[in-house]
């Protein structure tokens, strides 16, 4: 049987960033101010701390402490929470590729998608965003309102993978 | 009929068949089972009820179809030469009665000349009422096998797969092609629809055949591919996707973990059809009885499975594969009897066997389980055979069902008398037998029509052909519709080549110029549970929870789905219905204070320096003059003009509004304004950020609701249509004054991970002022006595602000998205619907009902909602209504015929509640 298993994580602040002018400039001042770059598209970057992951083009999810995300943006941008409404979830074990195509349309297998990508995707309906966090982990953005029915799917799809 | 090969052994399995037990060895098809029992017998024709046996070892067989499994797990319909055998499998015969050797059925054949070719349409027409008394026989009478009635305890999976390379078909090309691909570093997947690898190589084994078998799926697997066997390609759709459906678990039988089929969904960079050829049989009398089967069937069975399906066996062919049947059986101890070889002249093939030149069957006899006797034509004369079975080959059909799912065309091979692949319009390549069939001497029948089967599974004739041509059915389409032939399981793979040749006999052209009918996915037979996938239990999608969920269901309400949420439609108290329970929390509600969950609602942040240009867009309502703090109700148009959600738009800081529009509508707006911000407008400065989970809503209303809030914030409460940030419980909140219900009402919003202890002090808050907990059904209950509007039953999608007087409201400066559409004259012309309200005369006013002046009149109006006064008494409803703004007083009848119901009524103002609005104001 493949190996994964599949946990909630503790709440964490969550917000979406988005630059509406001069994205340069706030890209220069983030990379100032933050020590990394703004990831660019289907990526991710930062630290346990912070956490950046572009989902559109104009837009990043952000985790972890956004304190200094105002001055950065200044008019350029806004930060709005969205924490409330996502559950993460953490796929564990070299098994969390072959899970996610269970009910997917995403090619979570493509040696492309490695460490420090991320990706929108629909599994089982569901809209997720997926951030991978190494060879053995991944972090998954689940809607509040169907973490639960995810998590069953999941562990039921994870029984029976091969 | 057990071969030579076949020694019982320690390791067989048990099955049963109708009832009886039986032994299988490891590997058998239940086919092989029962023809290694001396099982003949199988089944019975769909129409007339003939004696049916087996005609093939594949997934082509029309004519043993069986039901399998037990309880929720039964699957009718199941060709038995595609189901391996299982310790426990239960099969059972189907479409007879009272017992498959003594059928009553059998009389309709008997009576074969009444149901010929069109039978249905010929006999069953006139009045919609006699339909239903025909519908009761024809119900009774139709079908093969019966779906279950109980559940499929199992679950089906889907599943996602990427490649470079498809191959479909795990014969020697498709083994091939997949080594090579694999090895060249491409990410391959290789499908297979048998048990084990090797197609023809299992039926014609040539030296080493197992152990090249074998090095190629080793290999194919160490260079990374993925083998998939008990696994068809069940459609190929655009841009090279292509469903497959494995099999994890056979039919009948309890999965290994739970799941017991797969549907895989697979993009692939490339596909290679190596599907090979289904063999023709041949069409002439009596060419259905058990004992009957195709040439490379025999082969098979004798070869792989070591079963020898007769002992006396007449050959009929027109090529040189049926020879190798012949040697098989002789290697297995059967006599064979003649060779009935179309072919004039001698093919060299035949040393040392009764080969019969120019020579076709001509009809057979039989007992229960196999043959008796073969007749046939010799140079235009009569002669007969004792024989057990009669091995049929009447050339082969490449398997092209795939490549012409994805667009391609076929072109006609002569040789072979077969249609093969041609043109492709996706990135999709055949090989092997399907490019390259054997050839063939003729594929149109020259026997007498009458009782001669071209279609098994559909119990289609050439006399049917040949009838449906009488009667005027030229198209190979119509033909195919008027007679059911290749329709079902089957899908013409046995029978497309045999009647189309008639047709084209028929029409004096030759066979590709008669056409061939369309071939849509899919391919073999795929279970409803597979579409369904994992949801199958659950409508095919997850139950959406409420942050609050298990909040709510800690109090037993009577739960009701919206969209995919999951709402409280009412909590009832012991005893109570409910009816009684939702008219208790509206009059809770208009008496004192009832706390309910709004969560669902769909919000949006709305932040930046252009945030009031894109809300004046959505919005056909001002925003710009709203204040800090205020809020206002608002609607949506389409671009034709037409109102599409509404809502409510609060200011919530300078540059930063709150937006909420409907449940239901949700999905639909985030879409809207999605477009709206990255499409129209894409350099305003505006973020637009859907919070609709991120905030849990609870919503508080009624005349006490203003004691209960200022209690839970220690402070005044927002005026109506106001807005202030507070805490409840130490948790920061959002407090919205604002009424769905009528009474004054407050819309609390906090973030959906704190939502739990402000929901506990709000509730020990309103039961503290005599209030109560209310669901969906009360809500409903008190706006519609209100007269508010909800998106799906007054906002339709056919009304105009205007229809909904709501045109008042609309933003005189324009510039919203529908403004140009609203100007367009035919929505200001006379006889539009028009809300109104409607209280019942005499009667109940049933929801949905028409609207009518007279019994017999044309409809002139519907009622979108009803519902009773909540202390009045008296049913009320909402209603569109035909220029009803002109109407009110007037009497008109609510009916729907449907549910025997009726209500005379009086149009009325659509407000039946404190239409002034001063019970919203302190």
């Amino acid at each position: 049987m493949t190996d994964v298993t599949v946990s909630i994580l503790p709440s964490a602040p969550l917000w979406a960033l988005e630059i509406w002018s001069n994205p340069d400039a706030v890209a220069a001042r983030f990379k100032a101010a933050t020590g990394f770059a703004l990831p660019k598209m289907g990526s991710s970057d930062g630290s346990e701390a912070l956490r950046l992951i572009r989902y559109e083009p104009t837009v990043w999810l952000v985790e972890g402490d956004a304190s200094a995300l105002p001055s950065i943006l200044a008019n350029d941008g806004t930060q709005t929470a969205i924490g409330g409404g996502i559950v993460r979830m953490l796929l564990s074990g070299k098994g969390w590729r072959r899970l996610l195509m269970e009910g997917g349309v995403f090619d979570a297998e493509s040696p492309a998608f490695t460490t420090g990508s991320s990706a929108a995707t629909i599994i089982d309906h569901v809209n997720i965003r997926l951030h991978v966090h190494s060879d053995d982990a991944c972090l998954a953005y689940v809607p509040l309102s169907y973490a639960r029915g995810i998590l069953h799917f999941w562990e039921e799809a994870a029984k029976a993978l091969d | 009929m057990t071969g030579p090969s076949r020694p019982s052994s320690a390791t067989d399995i048990n099955f049963t068949f109708d009832g009886k037990r039986y032994s299988a060895r490891r590997g058998d098809t239940l086919a092989a089972a029962l023809l290694a029992n001396g099982i003949g017998l199988v089944g019975r024709s769909f129409k007339y009820h003939r004696p049916r046996g087996i005609m093939t070892a594949g997934v082509e067989e029309p004519s043993a179809l069986v039901t399998v499994g037990e309880g929720g797990r039964t699957e009718p319909n199941t060709r038995a030469t595609d189901v391996f055998v299982y310790d426990g499998l239960v099969a059972n015969s189907q479409n007879r009665w009272p017992s498959l050797s003594l059928d009553f059925g059998a009389i309709f054949g008997l009576a074969a000349p009444l149901f010929s070719a069109g039978f249905y349409y010929k006999t069953f027409f006139g009045s919609a009422k006699r339909w239903m008394f025909y519908e009761h026989f024809i119900r009774k009478a139709a079908g093969l096998g019966n779906a279950p009635t109980e559940s499929d305890p199992d679950r089906f999976s889907q599943r996602a797969a990427f490649c470079d390379v498809l191959v479909v078909g795990a014969g020697p090309s498709g083994l091939a092609a997949a080594v090579d691909a694999a090895e060249a570093g491409q990410r391959v997947i290789l499908v297979e629809q048998d048990e084990i690898l090797g197609a023809s190589l299992i039926r014609d084994p040539q030296e080493l055949y197992s152990v090249w078998v074998q090095n190629c799926a080793e290999r194919i697997r160490a260079a990374g591919g993925r083998i998939l066997t008990r696994t068809t390609a069940s459609g190929y759709w655009e841009h090279d996707l292509v469903t497959l459906t494995q099999r994890l678990a056979e039919p009948g039988q309890v999965p290994h973990n739970g799941v017991a089929q797969r549907l895989w969904h697979v993009r692939a960079g490339q596909v290679l059809l190596a599907t090979g050829s289904i063999e023709r049989p041949v069409a002439f009398p009596n060419n259905d009885r058990p004992g009957v089967m195709l040439s490379q069937a025999v082969r098979t069975y004798v070869r792989r499975y070591g079963v020898c399906p007769g002992q006396r066996v007449v050959i009929a062919t027109n090529n040189d594969d049926a020879y190798l049947t012949a040697h098989a059986l002789q290697e297995a101890g059967a006599q064979i009897v003649a060779i009935l070889e179309a072919r004039p002249a001698p093919a060299g093939q035949g040393q040392n066997l009764p080969v019969f030149n120019n020579a076709h069957p001509l009809s057979t006899k039989g007992a229960r389980h196999c043959l008796k006797n073969v007749s046939g034509s010799v140079d235009g004369v009569t002669k007969s055979w004792d024989a057990d079975l009669l091995a049929v080959s009447g050339g082969f059909t490449p398997v092209v069902h795939l490549h012409c799912q994805a667009g391609g065309t076929l072109e006609w091979n002569d040789a072979a008398q077969a249609f093969v692949p041609a043109q492709s319009r996706q990135n999709v390549k055949t090989i092997g037998g399907a490019a390259a069939p054997a050839p063939v001497f003729n594929a149109t029948p020259v026997a007498p029509a009458k009782k001669s089967f071209v279609d098994f599974q559909n119990d289609v004739t050439l006399a049917d052909v040949d009838l449906a041509w009488a009667e005027g059915y030229r198209s190979v389409e119509h033909l195919k519709r008027y007679t059911t032939l290749g329709m079902a399981t089957d899908q013409g793979k046995t029978s497309n080549m045999g009647a189309l040749a008639r047709l084209a006999e028929k029409q004096g052209v030759a066979i590709p110029e008669a056409g061939l009918t369309t071939f849509r996915p899919p391919y073999t037979p795929v279970t409803m549970g597979l579409f369904a996938g994992a949801g199958a239990k659950d409508a095919g999608a997850h139950k959406r929870r409420l942050a609050l969920y298990d909040v709510h269901a800690a109090k037993n309400p009577i739960w009701q789905p919206l969209g995919y949420w999951f709402r409280p439609r009412a909590y009832p108290m012991a005893g109570e219905t409910l009816a009684d329970a939702a008219m208790r929390e509206a009059r809770s509600v208009r008496t004192s204070a009832g706390l309910t969950d709004v969560s669902t609602l769909a919000k949006f942040e709305v932040s930046g320096p252009d945030a009031v240009a894109l809300l004046e867009t959505i919005c056909a309502t001002t925003v710009g003059k709203l204040a800090v703090g205020r809020g206002r109700y608002t609607f949506m148009l389409r671009e034709d003009g037409f109102v599409f959600d509404d809502g409510t738009v609060w200011r919530i800081d300078e540059n930063r509004y709150l937006l909420t529009s409907s449940t239901g509508g949700a999905d639909r707006m985030a879409t809207h304004l999605s477009y709206v911000r990255n499409y129209l407008h894409p350099s305003w400065h505006v973020s637009v950020v859907n919070v609709q989970e991120h905030y849990a809503g609870i919503a508080i209303a009624g005349p006490k609701a203003k004691s209960a809030v200022a209690k839970l914030i220690g402070e005044e409460p927002p005026r109506h249509m106001s807005t202030i940030s507070a805490k409840i419980a130490g948790v920061s909140v959002l407090v919205l004054a604002a009424s769905y219900s009528g009474e004054r009402a407050f819309e609390i919003y906090v973030d959906a991970r704190n939502a739990e202890p402000v929901w506990t002090h709000c509730e020990t808050a309103v039961i503290a002022e005599g209030g109560c907990l209310y669901g969906l059904e009360a809500m409903e209950f008190l706006r519609i006595e209100k007269g508010h509007l909800v998106v799906g039953g007054e906002i339709d999608g056919r009304t105009t602000p205007q229809d909904l007087a709501l045109d008042k409201m609309l933003n005189k400066a324009g510039g919203f998205i529908g403004a140009s559409g609203l100007g367009r004259s035919a929505l200001s012309e006379p006889g539009r619907r028009q809300l109104v309200g409607l209280e019942a005369i005499e009667g109940s006013i049933p929801e949905g009902s028409m609207l009518v002046t007279a019994d017999g009149k044309s409809p002139e109006g519907h009622v979108t909602a009803s519902a009773f006064r909540i202390m009045e008494g008296g049913s009320i409803a909402l209603a569109h209504l035909a220029d009803g703004f002109d109407r009110h007083g007037e009497e008109l009848i609510a009916t729907s015929p449907t549910r025997g119901q009726r209500a005379r009524v009086r149009v009325i103002a659509p407000h039946f509640y404190d239409s002034a609005g001063e019970r919203y104001r302190d």
